[in-house]
């Protein structure tokens, strides 16, 4: 799945939008905790969070993923699109929930992660 | 171990200036990048110093990160004036915690930050009494070629 599949999927608006929307996501992680993306989250991966802070941008700048989306559709400060455009994350807002937007992610196909190894 | 230091580097932290937090981490990473460092290595040690920025800027009052670049590894030492730990056996559980609400609502302060910093590290030392701040000292490999060179530039390797 690229991540203009994803994002229409999740019925997402871009707020700093990606250079390139076809660029393949290896996978998907959903999580709040900073923490266990640093740990578990993988290259490539888009994130999904309720976490509208500059430390969600910064992890996944160090991470190397692919985009953040916000979940439920929580206001995104300029501050946390200053970070973005700053670190080059691109950031999209979905009206969904956490639960709705991995569910149909998972639905059309996108492999989570988990520690240790992906699934397949 | 090779002695010869190629490069040194020093970035302040500053305590409850959320904002910033993250800020060293990446001034951290530029510097590995321009020094030709591999990049697993550089995935490895932006992860363990974030989480340890991270736990100067929600614990501490400042302190800094350093930066030694050898040629067959990395050093970070990352040292505080804060409150210190009083139970490092304790603080390295994975879910022990003692952060407030104010960390967590940043997305940290789950009790992983030290578990995740031994994790990516190839050897850690952390010196720390109750009140004397935080001194944790960290080593990383780095790859070197057959010849025992580290590469140069961007090897583009892919972890």
């Amino acid at each position: 799945m690229t991540l203009a599949g994803a994002v229409e999927v999740l019925k997402a608006q871009a707020v700093v939008p990606a250079d390139d929307e076809q660029a393949p996501l290896s996978g998907c992680f959903a999580a709040d905790l900073m923490s266990d993306v640093l740990a578990f989250g993988r290259e490539g991966s888009l994130l999904i969070t309720g976490l509208a802070t500059d430390q969600a941008i910064r992890t996944a700048a160090i991470k190397h993923l692919v985009a953040v989306v916000i979940i439920e559709g929580k206001p995104v400060h300029s501050d946390l699109v200053e970070t973005a455009c700053e670190e080059n994350v691109p950031v999209y807002q979905t009206p969904l929930s956490k639960y709705e937007a991995c569910g149909l992610l998972m639905q059309a196909g996108l492999r989570p992660y988990r520690k240790g190894t992906a699934t397949d | 171990m090779d002695t010869r230091r190629l490069a040194h580097h020093e970035f302040p932290i500053l305590g409850r200036a959320y904002f910033l937090g993250g800020r060293a981490s990446t001034s951290v990473k530029q510097v590995l990048r321009e020094a030709g460092v591999d990049d697993a290595a550089i995935r490895r040690i932006a992860v363990a110093c974030y989480e340890a920025e991270m736990n100067v800027v929600l614990h501490a009052r400042s302190g800094y990160m350093a930066v030694d670049i050898y040629p067959d590894r990395v050093t970070i030492a990352v040292i505080d004036k804060g409150p210190g730990i009083e139970n490092v056996d304790l603080a390295m559980t994975p879910g022990w915690s003692s952060a407030t609400d104010e960390a967590r609502a940043l997305g940290f302060g789950a009790g992983m930050g030290l578990p995740n910093i031994r994790e990516q590290a190839d050897a850690m030392d952390i010196r720390t009494a109750k009140g004397d701040g935080v001194q944790l000292f960290l080593t990383f490999k780095r790859e070197v070629t057959d010849d025992g060179a580290p590469p140069t530039g961007d090897s583009g390797t892919r972890g």
